[in-house]
C-alpha cells in the first residue's frame, strides 16, 4: 500500500498515468488489438532466407550497382517459396512444386487468394503496398505461412 | 509487482484464445510500446510499423512466456529493438543514397528500465483508478484534468457543495491507495526500499 503518498502526490501520479495512457493514439491500440488475428494459426513458419535487397547494400558499398531484380526467399522445413518482383506483380513458386491455393494477408486483416498452378507458380498482382504475408495450403496438408514481406 | 496475478492470469486467459483478455494487455501495455517509439523518436508511420512487430510477435509468443509476469520486460527489450532496427535501416539507406554518414540515435538500457517501472506504476494507477466508484472517477479526473478545473467549475458540473469538494477528494484518493491493484504494486516497491534501506546490510 502507497502510505507514502500524500494526496498531493497520489493526485500528481494519477495524473501522470492517465496522461501517459491518453497520449496514445487510437490507431496504435487497434493495430495491438488486431494483431489477435494471428493468434493460434496452425501454419508452418517459413523464414526470410535470402533478400538481394541484403546483398545489394552490401555490394554497393563496394561497385557501383545496376537495378537488378528483387528476389526473395522463404523457407520452412517442408517447403521454399522462391518470389521475384517483376514490374507490379510478384511471381513466385513453391518448391518442392505442388498445386494448392495462396493467401495474401494485409496487415488490415484483409485477406485475398490466388490458384497455384501444378507445377508450383503463382502470381500476386498488384503488390500490397504495405506489408503482407503469403500463406500456402495445398491439398496434401501443407499450410506454410512467410514472415512479412515488404517490397 | 513483478507477480503481479492481474497480469498473470491475463497472459493464461489471452495465450487459450480470449480476445478481451488480449484487448486487456494491450491496453494496459500500449503506452508502454508507445512511449519507448517516441524516445527513439520514430515517425507515426514507423510507430505504426514498429507497433505491428511487437503485437504479431507477442501473439506468437503468448504460449510460450515462462513468466508472463515478465511481460513488460519482454515488451519493451522487443520493442526497443524493433525501434533500432528500423532506425538502423533508414541511417543504411541514407548512407548509400547520399555518401554521408549518419549516426544511429542510441536509447540507453537504463532509460528503458526506468520506462518499464513507470510503465508498471502507470497501469497499477489506472488499473486501481478503474476500480473506484464512478462518482470518485468523475471527480478525480476534473481535478487532474489540463488545465485544472476549479472547485466552483467541478460544483457545476457535478452538484458537490463546494465545502464538499475537499472531503471528498480526500475520500476518493484514500480508496484509491487502499485498492487492490495499487496495494499489489506497493508491495513490490516495499520490498525493495527496505533491501536498499538497511544500513548494515
Amino acid at each position: 500500500m502507497r502510505d507514502d503518498w500524500n494526496d498531493d502526490r497520489l493526485l500528481g501520479v494519477l495524473s501522470q498515468a492517465l496522461k501517459a495512457r491518453q497520449a496514445v493514439p487510437s490507431w496504435f491500440i487497434e493495430t495491438g488489438k488486431n494483431a489477435f488475428a494471428w493468434h493460434n494459426i496452425d501454419a508452418e513458419l517459413a523464414q526470410l532466407t535470402y533478400d538481394s535487397n541484403e546483398d545489394r547494400r552490401e555490394a554497393a558499398v563496394t561497385r557501383s550497382e545496376t537495378a537488378s531484380i528483387r528476389a526473395l526467399t522463404f523457407t520452412s522445413a517442408h517447403l521454399s517459396l522462391e518470389l521475384e518482383v517483376t514490374g507490379n506483380s510478384l511471381l513466385g513458386q513453391l518448391l518442392p512444386a505442388r498445386a494448392g491455393e495462396l493467401e495474401i494477408h494485409t496487415r488490415a486483416g484483409e485477406i485475398s487468394t490466388t490458384e497455384v498452378d501444378e507445377i508450383g507458380c503463382f502470381s500476386v498482382d498488384p503488390i500490397p503496398d504495405s506489408p503482407f504475408r503469403l500463406r500456402c495450403r495445398a491439398p496434401d496438408g501443407t499450410d506454410v505461412l512467410t514472415g512479412w514481406i515488404t517490397i | 509487482m513483478r507477480d503481479d496475478p492481474h497480469v498473470v492470469a491475463l497472459v493464461t486467459r489471452a495465450s487459450g484464445g480470449d480476445q478481451d483478455a488480449w484487448y486487456e494487455l494491450v491496453d494496459r501495455y500500449a503506452p508502454l510500446v508507445y512511449t519507448i517509439c517516441t524516445r527513439y523518436r520514430l515517425s507515426n508511420h514507423d510507430i505504426e510499423d514498429v507497433g505491428q512487430n511487437v503485437w504479431l510477435l507477442l501473439v506468437e509468443q503468448l504460449g510460450k512466456l515462462r513468466e508472463p509476469a515478465a511481460l513488460p520486460g519482454w515488451l519493451a527489450t522487443t520493442t526497443a529493438r524493433e525501434c533500432l532496427r528500423v532506425v538502423t535501416a533508414a541511417s543504411k539507406a541514407e548512407r548509400l543514397g547520399t555518401g554521408l554518414d549518419d549516426s544511429v540515435l542510441f536509447v540507453d538500457d537504463t532509460v528503458i528500465d526506468e520506462e518499464i517501472l513507470m510503465a508498471e506504476r502507470n497501469a497499477a494507477l489506472r488499473a486501481a483508478f478503474a476500480e473506484l466508484p464512478p462518482r470518485c472517477r468523475q471527480l478525480l479526473s476534473m481535478l487532474v484534468s489540463d488545465p485544472p478545473h476549479s472547485y466552483a467549475e467541478i460544483h457545476a458540473e457535478l452538484g458537490i457543495p463546494i465545502g464538499s469538494i475537499g472531503p471528498q477528494r480526500a475520500r476518493c484518493l484514500d480508496r484509491l491507495r487502499r485498492s487492490s491493484a495499487l496495494a499489489a504494486f506497493g508491495e513490490g516497491e516495499e520490498k525493495i526500499d527496505i533491501r536498499g534501506g538497511e544500513p548494515g546490510a
